[in-house]
C-alpha cells in the first residue's frame, strides 16, 4: 500500500534497484553469530578460570598467588586494575577484589598478592588452602585506579598503606620495566616495621632507578629505627616532593588514612582534581559514619524481603550483599566497595544507610535503587534483585 | 496458560516502552534484562562526584502544555509525564570552524533566518527559501499517509525531494558551501553524512526541533529510564535484572517463550525483542526456526557507525569556558561530506569534527554545584577498532581522547586545566553495553533506500514474535519509544485475533 503512494515520487525507480542490488550482494549477517562476544572476550571477559601456577610468600601474613590462564591468553590490565575473585568457601558464594601486583607488560601471568585480615573468609582461604595447581574462577581486569595520560601528571604521588601497596606494586613495576618518562615517589605507611609487603624490591627498585623514590613511614617502630615514623604527614610529603604542582597524588589503603592524608594534602593545597583515591573496601565502623541515624546500633536485627518471597534478618552494621550471600542469593558484586555498582539492587520498602560519597546516579536515589555492598538495612525492608 | 502473556527481552527505551503499554492494559508481562539497571543506551554512569550521560543529546519532540509533541503525548499515555523534569534548550546548535565561522542557530524559525542572513547576506532569500521548504516538506510528511488522495499536486515537495539527499537539496539553494555546512552539521543525529543522509531526515531534525523545542531530563535520560521501569512494576510488571535470554522457544513457526542463561524456561505466546534484529534472528533464533527471507531483507542494510566519546567532568562552570550553548558541533572545515566519511572509517579522531554538548547550559542543576561536565562525541565505524591488538587498546584509546580534547581546545582553550574525571568509550565499548553488531549505535543506517518510505515490516514471518528499538526504526529517543508502543499495539491486535 506504502509503495503505491510514493511510486509516483521523482527517483523512485532508482531507489528500488539499488535495494534489489544491495539484497543481491549485501551483508551476510548470519557471520554475525558470535563475533560480539568473541571480539569482547579479548579485552573485557566476564570469568577468567586462572590457574595458581607460583606461590610466593612476600611476609608472615601476605603471599603472592601467580595466576596464568587455562585457555592460554590474559586479556590486558592497566596498573593499578584489580581481579575478582569468585569463591565459595564455608558454603558462602562470595567475591574480593585483589589489585594486581604484577606489571601489564608482564602478559604470561597475573600476580594478586594477599594479606591475611582478621578473621577473612577469603584471605584465610586462599593463604591456608589453595595449593600450587588450583584453578581459581576470576572476574576481568578492572578498576578506575591507574595513570590516565589525558589529565595525570608524569609525576606521581603514591600514598600506600598497609596491602595497600599492591595497584602501587604494578605501576612501579611497569614504569621501570618499560622505562617509561614518569617519576615516583611512594610513601609506603605501616604499623609495624615487620611484614613490610615488597620491602626489600621495593628498596631495590629505588636503589637502581633514579625515577622511584620510597619513602617507607612506620607509625610505632621498635627502638633503633632511623627512617620517618608516625603517619604520612603533609611536612614529610612537602620535604621529599617539594612543591606539589605538577604532580598527582595517589591514595591506596584504609579510610583512617585517607581521612587523615587527604586533610594533610589540602593542607599543602593540592586541589581536589589531583587526588586519586582508590577504593578500599567498606568503612570498619558503620555505625561511626556521618549521617548514620541516632538510636540503631549495628547489632540491631531487621528482616529482609527479596523479590517479594523469602524473608530472612539481616543486622544494621553489615552490608546487604554480605547478607544475600550468607542467605545464598547470589548477586553480582565486584569492588565491594560502592563504587562499581554491579551490585545495584531495587528498594522496593524501608531505608537503608549508604555512606555519603557513594557514588549513586541521581534518579537511583529517587527510584531507590542502591549499591548493596554499602548499603545497611536500618529498617525492615523489601527488596528487588 | 502460559507464565506471561507477553516477555520483553530488553529494558531499552523499544523494550520498556513496549512493556508500559502492555501492562497498563492489564496484561501480565515479564521484562528480562541482562544489566542490572533499565535504559539500554538511555542511561548514565558515575565517576567520582560526576554522573555523565551518556546516549541523550536533545530530546525530540516534547513541546509544552500548551503547544504538546508527539512525544509528550507519548509519554502521557505511558503515565511518566509526571515522574520526570524536562528543560528546553533555548538553542539548537553552535556550528564553529576555526577561522571561518561561529554561528549559533536558536531554536526559533525567524531567528535561524535572521542570523544566517546576517552571516550570508548574498544568500538572504535562499535562506528563506530553503527553511520554507523544508516546514512545507516536513508538513506534507506528516499528513501524506493519511491523506486520502496523495496527488502530485497536493504534495509537490514530496514528490520532488523524498528521495534527495540532504546535501543535494543544500546545493540547490546555497552557494556558499560554508552556508551549506551550518543546517548540514545536523546530520551527526541520524549518522549519515549529508551527501548520504536522506533529505526528508534533515527537514524533519529541523522542524521538530524548532517547533518543540530541543529537550533534556533532570537526571538524565537515566531518569526516564527509571521511570518508565517503575511505571511498569506500578502496573504490575515483572523485571528481572542480570537476567540475559538464551534463546526464544519456537514450535511450529510459534513463539512458545524464552530460555535464560540460566537455562531457565518462562513460556508465553508473545515475544517482543529489543535486542538488535541481528541478535534477534542470528543469537537467539535457532537458524531453522528463521525464514530466508529475513536475512535476504537485512543483507541490503548496512550496520550504522559507532561512537567515540569523551566524557569530561570539569570543576568550574559552563561560563569560565566560554561555553554558553548546550550542543556545540566543531568542524574542521566545510566538507561534511566525502571528506569527513573517510574520517570516520578511520581509528585517528585527529582533527575530527566532534559535537560537544554540556547540559549545564541548560540545567545548572545537571553536574554538582561549581562544576559542569562535556561530552565529546565523534561518529565512527567500529571496523578500524576491531583490529587493534588489545594491548594497544588503552593507549589508542587515550591517544584519540586526547585529540577529541585538542578540538574543545579551540573553543575552550583554558579545558585541560580544569579536568577533574575523564572517561572514554571506544566503539568497542557500546558494542560491549549495547552487545549490538559491529558497535552500531543508530541500528542500521537510514539511506533512502533504508528511510521512512521503504521501512522494512516490523512484523516477524515468526508468529509471536516483534521487534521494537533503534533496529526497526528511525534512531532516537521519540523514535525508539514510539516503537515500543507500536509494538505492544501489534501484541494486542494479535491477542484480540
Amino acid at each position: 500500500m506504502k509503495e503505491e503512494l510514493i511510486q509516483g515520487f521523482d527517483g523512485y525507480k532508482d531507489i528500488l534497484d539499488e535495494i534489489r542490488v544491495c539484497k543481491k550482494y549485501g551483508v551476510d549477517y548470519t557471520l554475525e553469530k558470535g563475533a560480539v562476544e568473541k571480539c569482547i572476550n579479548r579485552l573485557h571477559p566476564k570469568r577468567l578460570r586462572l590457574q595458581v601456577s607460583d606461590i610466593i610468600k612476600e611476609t608472615e601474613s601476605a603471599a603472592s598467588f601467580r595466576l596464568v590462564s587455562k585457555e592460554g591468553y590474559l586479556p590486558p590490565f592497566q596498573a593499578g586494575q584489580y581481579i575478582s575473585i569468585l569463591i565459595e568457601t564455608g558454603g558462602i558464594r562470595t567475591s574480593r577484589p585483589y589489585s594486581i601486583s604484577s606489571p601489564p607488560n608482564q602478559t604470561g601471568y597475573y600476580e594478586i598478592t594477599v594479606r591475611r585480615v582478621e578473621n577473612g573468609l577469603v584471605s584465610g582461604f586462599l593463604l591456608d588452602h589453595v595449593k600450587r595447581g588450583d584453578v581459581l574462577e576470576f572476574s576481568g581486569p578492572h578498576g578506575l585506579f591507574h595513570y590516565n595520560p589525558l589529565f595525570h601528571d608524569k609525576i606521581m604521588v603514591c600514598i600506600a598503606g598497609g596491602s595497600g601497596i599492591t595497584p602501587f606494586m604494578s605501576m612501579i613495576r611497569e614504569v621501570v620495566d618499560c622505562g617509561l618518562d614518569r617519576k615516583i615517589y611512594l610513601f609506603y605507611g605501616n604499623r609495624t616495621s615487620t611484614n613490610v609487603i615488597f620491602h626489600e624490591k621495593l628498596l631495590n627498585l629505588s636503589e637502581k632507578c633514579h625515577n622511584i623514590n620510597y619513602i617507607p613511614v612506620i607509625e610505632m617502630p621498635e627502638n633503633g629505627y632511623a627512617g620517618p615514623r608516625g603517619l604520612i604527614t603533609g611536612s614529610l610529603i612537602n620535604e621529599s616532593i617539594g612543591d606539589t604542582k605538577g604532580k598527582t597524588f595517589y591514595l591506596c589503603g584504609p579510610q583512617a588514612m585517607y581521612d587523615f592524608c587527604i586533610r594533610e594534602l589540602e593542607h599543602l593545597n593540592v586541589p581536589a582534581r589531583k587526588i586519586r583515591k582508590e577504593v578500599y573496601g567498606v568503612p570498619m565502623n558503620i555505625s561511626q559514619q556521618p549521617g548514620w541515624p541516632e538510636g540503631i546500633k549495628e547489632d540491631q536485627v531487621f528482616q529482609v524481603k527479596l523479590n517479594g518471597g523469602r524473608t530472612f534478618p539481616a543486622t544494621a552494621g553489615q552490608p546487604l550483599l554480605i547478607a544475600f550471600e550468607r542467605n545464598g542469593f547470589n548477586v553480582p558484586s565486584r569492588c565491594r566497595s560502592g563504587q562499581c555498582s554491579m551490585c545495584r539492587v531495587k528498594l522496593m520498602s524501608g531505608k537503608v544507610f549508604q555512606p555519603s560519597g557513594t557514588p549513586v546516579r541521581r534518579s537511583d536515589r529517587q527510584f531507590g535503587y542502591v549499591h548493596s555492598c554499602v548499603s545497611y538495612p536500618i529498617e525492615p525492608v523489601e527488596l528487588l534483585i | 496458560m502460559k507464565d506471561y502473556d507477553a516477555i520483553v527481552i530488553g529494558a531499552g527505551n523499544g523494550g520498556l516502552s513496549a512493556a508500559l503499554t502492555l501492562a497498563r492494559n492489564g496484561l501480565k508481562v515479564l521484562i528480562l534484562e541482562r544489566h542490572n539497571i533499565p535504559g539500554g543506551s538511555a542511561t548514565s554512569f558515575c565517576r567520582g562526584r560526576f554522573e555523565f550521560e551518556v546516549a541523550l543529546h536533545q530530546l525530540s519532540g516534547m513541546g509544552t502544555a500548551e503547544k504538546p509533541g508527539p512525544l509528550r503525548g507519548l509519554l502521557a499515555r505511558l503515565g511518566v509525564l509526571g515522574d520526570v523534569e524536562f528543560t528546553e534548550m533555548a538553542d539548537l546548535y553552535r556550528v564553529f570552524i576555526p577561522d571561518k565561522i561561529d554561528i549559533t542557530l536558536p531554536a526559533n524559525r525567524a531567528q535561524i533566518i535572521d542570523t544566517l542572513r546576517e552571516n550570508f547576506p548574498l544568500e538572504g532569500e535562499a535562506i528563506v527559501k530553503f527553511f520554507d521548504v523544508v516546514y512545507r516538506y516536513a508538513m506534507e510528511l506528516y499528513t501524506f499517509f493519511k491523506n486520502p488522495e496523495p496527488s502530485r499536486e497536493r504534495f509537490p515537495l514530496l514528490h520532488r525531494y523524498a528521495f534527495k539527499s540532504a546535501g543535494e537539496v543544500l546545493d540547490e539553494f546555497f552557494k556558499d558551501p560554508l552556508l551549506k555546512a551550518v543546517p548540514g552539521a545536523y546530520w551527526g543525529y541520524i549518522g549519515l553524512t549529508p551527501n548520504r543522509l536522506p533529505f526528508s531526515y534533515l527537514a524533519m531534525l529541523f522542524f521538530s526541533y524548532i517547533e518543540f523545542r530541543p529537550c533534556h531530563i533532570k537526571g538524565g535520560s537515566q531518569a526516564l529510564s527509571n521511570a518508565l521501569a517503575n511505571r511498569f512494576m506500578a502496573n504490575g510488571g515483572t523485571i528481572r535484572y542480570n537476567c540475559k535470554v538464551k534463546r526464544i522457544v519456537v514450535k511450529n513457526g510459534k513463539v512458545e517463550g524464552i530460555i535464560t542463561e540460566n537455562d531457565e524456561e518462562i513460556t508465553s505466546f508473545h515475544v517482543v525483542s529489543n535486542a538488535s534484529k541481528v541478535s534477534t534472528y542470528v543469537e537467539l533464533l535457532e537458524p531453522e526456526h528463521v525464514p530466508g527471507d529475513i536475512f535476504t531483507e537485512m543483507a541490503g542494510r548496512t550496520p550504522s557507525p559507532s561512537g567515540f566519546n569523551v566524557y569530561l567532568g570539569l570543576d568550574c562552570e559552563p561560563q569560565d569556558l566560554g561555553i554558553t550553548v548546550s550542543t556545540n558541533f566543531i568542524l574542521p572545515d566545510e566538507d561534511l561530506s566525502d571528506k569527513h566519511f573517510s574520517r570516520m572509517h578511520q581509528l585517528s579522531t585527529e582533527n575530527n569534527l566532534v559535537a560537544f554538548s554540556c547540559y549545564d547550559v541548560a540545567d545548572p542543576d545537571f553536574s554538582p554545584e561549581g562544576a559542569c561536565q562535556a561530552a565529546l562525541v565523534t561518529l565512527k565505524y567500529t571496523e578500524p577498532w576491531l583490529q587493534v591488538p588489545p594491548h594497544q587498546y588503552a593507549g589508542f584509546k587515550y591517544e584519540c581522547a586526547d585529540y577529541m580534547i585538542n578540538r574543545m581546545e579551540l573553543l575552550c582553550p583554558n579545558v585541560r586545566a580544569h579536568i577533574e574525571e575523564v572517561e572514554v568509550g571506544t566503539p568497542l565499548t557500546f558494542m560491549r553495553y549495547l552487545g549490538s553488531p559491529r558497535g552500531a549505535i543508530y541500528g542500521f543506517e537510514q539511506y533512502n533506500k533504508d528511510s521512512l518510505f521503504f521501512e522494512a515490516p516490523r512484523v516477524s514471518p515468526i508468529k509471536g514474535l516483534y521487534t521494537a528499538g533503534g533496529w526497526v526504526t528511525d534512531c532516537g529517543f521519540e523514535p525508539t519509544l514510539k516503537s515500543g508502543a507500536s509494538a505492544a499495539g501489534a501484541v494486542m491486535r494479535a491477542m484480540k485475533e
